[in-house]
């Protein structure tokens, strides 16, 4: 009994010591920053880079990576058959996912009915063990995407039929039907080419834990709790990277990983809060890359769930957004209105029907239309993990309050929010996503078409579907356009959704770095990247 | 509004009851001793303002704790708002206020089930002993040998995030400390000789343990439940901080420090620091009154301080 007294007023004393000493970081950042510099002799022997990330990643196989981590882990490690040209935009270096460039394949032709494509492979190229990279292994690779769990899904989205190898250097793929995504598709992660031998001589599970790429880095140590170590392949194929070591450290706290960058103890650090940008840039060894991106953020609605079953209810609920307030206060400014279902950079968005604005007496005449004049009560379900989208909850629940309609806040674990998801029975939440491939027949075809795999709220649109799958097939590239302008139209106007944000993607680094990219994926490519000591 | 009233009401009985077996043997000098006591006496001082602002804080919170106004949000402390304000435009101190009203009413609902369940449960196994003594005692020692906030994170996420929640793992992991302590006291009691009498003129079982045995251990209990009102409110907080407490916007010390805590760096202090201190000030006062109940209510322990 004494000593849990004794313990519990120490606990509580900690916690206002931490509070009180908080006040003292923020009066000192000319020190801290002193201190920073002086603290990283190691990194004068030759160029490491140690770059600050959220989460560990799940698994280093190419064909289950699922996460920001364990796609960024595999693109060190591997390479594709093809990869994205980069473009530049407003100075800043931006992937371009229409361009495709070649990467193991050297070149390729297509059939005239978009239906076969026949690879030639780059002659010499080998893996890290040393084996040839070869047909088979390109053959092998696919045909393990083929059959795993994560990215069978985007073996079907590509509408591949089959792989087949002609000769050493020569493979023909054949498609299912004509896809104008086939290419943005293989040049993902996703379909990185593995050492065929490597993997057979080490077992199944061997891609779970170890790299077996012809990629510019060589994995020496991953431990998803703390770090992951790279080493630069020096007979890289493209020749050796200009960084001999990468460092991913796995820092959960926001606020940690401002600290770290701040005082100069990583060189780079993804998912920098928004309020912390303005501090940073005043940091003159840092230099902050926010580049809008294509992740969006959204709050669904279930349509088969009463009230959200009526449209009306649905546009209310548009009306009743603060949506300035969302960006400026929330997002500070680091984040862009979003006015459809597909992110304002997608080719082919078009804004129509977007009439919303944050106009609470339109939002209670709809109600009153809708036969809810004394408004409703919902639950909402608010995944953790992301600052902004509490902050986003709480808004909106006041916002909502003022019309009579009472949001229930329920919280769940990230992992538990996901699984509920899938359910399609939660009422409403908020989620953000990111599309790899930047075209609106692959977004809607995961979110909004009625069969899509995480159309989470049971949106459905007899037209909407049509208009897709029209589009899907379409190879005239102004055609196709049109049709999802049109679909988007209708998504807009019948509100499944209530339209928060399109996200900036925010990475702070230190101004010794060169050659960041920004792609919409979101993931770091760090072969290009330099950094003078 | 209901939470206060009955706080207060809840509170009154829980303080009132512990003289009672005293009383008939030295009326005045539990509470002269107690407030002779000085750390008692800043504890109980700790405790008194507490209950009062959880009590009227509606009367006297300046502002509306859940009006957002994002053209006033990370306001530093001043003139008009005391505490300041959070990233919300809501002003802190009206916060911390009805903050007060949630953790005592917490603590209160948690210890009250560990008392409830913990006390027979103790008495049983002390006084019938035997298989179901062991068998009682082997599961208090279970529980026991977790981690207290480990089993009460598991017991709220098996039940779900919310404030009930929350109070009933509270309440679950505190058992054990009553079934021991009333186990011991049983132990110890079963032996005197008007239990005895009691048992030779056919008195029942049960009610020599609620008319005998609980009044002349209420003591130590009650020293326990003191103390266990420090726990509950700690443990509580820190279920909410790490989000499985009370929801969205419900101001809460332990959710509103989970949520300042993102602007310690950028230099808001004031978001951590109030409802820091809430819950510092909240369990040193349990604490310091728990510890003088045991000096005054324990001879052995009485000394000049």
């Amino acid at each position: 009994m004494k000593r849990f007294k004794l313990m519990s007023t120490l606990v509580a004393f900690s916690i206002m010591l931490a509070g009180c000493a908080s006040s003292a970081n923020p009066t000192n950042p000319a020190s801290t920053a002193a201190t920073g510099n002086t603290g990283t002799p190691a990194a004068a022997v030759k160029s490491n880079l140690t770059v600050a990330y959220s989460e560990g990643g799940t698994t280093l196989d190419p064909a289950e990576a699922n996460d920001l981590t364990s796609d960024t882990l595999v693109l060190a490690a591997y390479d594709q058959l093809v990869t994205y040209g980069i473009k530049t935009e407003d100075g800043a270096n931006i992937a371009n996912t229409e361009d495709i460039q070649p990467m193991l394949a050297e070149s390729w032709e297509v059939s005239d009915d978009n239906t076969v494509y026949t690879f030639k492979l780059k002659q010499g190229v080998t893996f890290q063990s040393g084996n040839p990279v070869n047909a088979e292994a390109v053959a092998y690779s696919f045909d393990r995407v083929a059959s795993s769990s994560s990215g069978s899904f985007l073996y079907g989205m590509a509408a591949i039929k089959s792989v087949k190898v002609v000769d050493d250097s020569t493979v023909e793929i054949t498609l299912t039907n004509a896809n104008h995504n086939f290419l943005q598709i293989i040049a993902m992660y996703t379909f990185s080419i593995v050492d065929q031998k490597t993997v057979e001589a080490q077992g199944a599970d061997y891609l779970k834990t170890n790299a077996a790429g012809s990629g510019p880095f060589t994995l020496e140590k991953w431990d998803p709790a703390t770090e992951a170590v790279f080493t630069a392949n020096e007979s890289y194929w493209q020749g050796a990277p200009s960084l001999s070591k990468v460092t991913m450290k796995f820092t959960k706290e926001a606020s940690n990983r401002v600290l770290l960058l701040d005082k100069g103890d990583v060189d780079m650090a993804i998912e920098i809060p928004p309020k912390d940008v303005a501090s940073l840039q005043s940091n003159t060894d840092l230099t902050v890359a926010s580049n809008a991106s294509n992740r969006i953020l959204f709050f669904a609605m279930n349509n088969n769930v009463k009230p959200f079953d009526n449209v009306k209810v649905r546009q209310a609920i548009n009306y009743a957004i603060p949506y300035d307030e969302l960006l400026s206060g929330v997002m500070y400014g680091q984040a862009k209105q979003m006015k459809s279902a597909v992110a304002s950079n997608t080719p082919g968005f078009t804004d129509a029907g977007f009439v919303y604005e944050h106009n609470l007496d339109k939002a209670k005449e709809l109600l009153a239309e809708a036969g809810y004049a004394d408004g409703f009560t919902f639950d909402f379900t608010l995944g953790s993990g992301f600052d902004d989208w509490e902050d986003d909850a709480v808004l909106i629940q006041a916002e909502l309050a003022k019309i009579g309609v009472t949001m229930n806040i329920n919280k769940l674990a990230r992992a538990q929010f996901l699984e509920q998801q899938k359910t399609n029975n939660l009422t409403s939440y908020i989620s953000k996503w990111t599309s790899f491939v930047n075209d609106p027949g692959y977004h809607l075809g995961f979110l909004l078409y009625g069969k899509g795999s995480s159309n989470y709220i049971n949106y459905s649109n007899a037209e909407v579907d049509k208009l897709w799958e029209e589009a899907n097939v379409e190879t005239d590239a102004a055609k196709r356009t049109a049709l999802y302008e049109q679909a988007q139209e209708i998504i807009t106007t019948e509100a499944p959704w209530a339209y928060l944000y399109e996200y900036n993607r925010i990475v702070g680094m230190s101004n010794k770095i060169s050659g960041y990219a920004f792609y919409p994926d979101e993931v770091i490519r760090f072969y290009p990247l330099s950094f003078e000591q | 509004m209901s939470t206060a009233a009955h706080s207060a009401q809840s509170s009154q009985p829980a303080q009132g009851k512990p003289a009672r077996p005293e009383a008939a043997a030295k009326p005045k000098t539990l509470w002269s001793l107690l407030l002779r006591n000085r750390l008692a006496a800043l504890g109980l001082t700790f405790i008194f303002i507490w209950t009062v602002i959880a009590i009227i804080a509606p009367w006297i919170a300046p502002h509306d704790p859940y009006a957002t106004n994002m053209a006033n949000k990370l306001q530093a402390p001043s003139a008009s708002h005391w505490f300041g304000t959070d990233n919300f435009g809501r002003d802190i101190l009206s916060r911390v206020l009805y903050g007060a009203r949630i953790s005592i009413w917490t603590g209160l609902i948690a210890v009250a089930i560990s008392f409830v369940i913990g006390v027979p449960l103790g008495g049983i196994a002390a006084y019938y002993g035997g298989r179901t003594g062991t068998v009682i005692m082997r599961l208090m020692d279970i529980l026991l040998s977790f981690p207290s906030l480990v089993l009460s994170m598991a017991i709220a996420a098996s039940i779900g995030a919310g404030l009930t929640s929350a109070m009933i793992a509270v309440g679950i992991v505190g058992i054990p400390e009553f079934a021991r302590l009333m186990f011991g006291q049983t132990v110890s009691l079963r032996e005197k000789e008007y239990i005895e009498a009691s048992r030779a003129i056919g008195v029942k079982n049960t009610v020599i343990l609620y008319r005998h045995i609980l009044p002349n251990a209420l003591a130590p209990l009650m020293v326990q439940a003191t103390l266990g009102m420090g726990f509950a409110i700690l443990t509580a907080s820190s279920l909410s901080f790490l989000g499985l407490g009370v929801k969205p916007p419900i101001a809460e010390w332990g959710a509103m420090i989970s949520e300042g805590r993102e602007y310690i760096i950028s230099g808001q202090w004031w978001l951590v620091t109030f409802p820091g201190l809430s819950i510092a000030t909240s369990i040193l006062g349990f604490n310091l009154l728990g510890d003088g109940f045991r000096d005054v209510l324990d001879p052995r322990l009485r000394s000049g301080k």
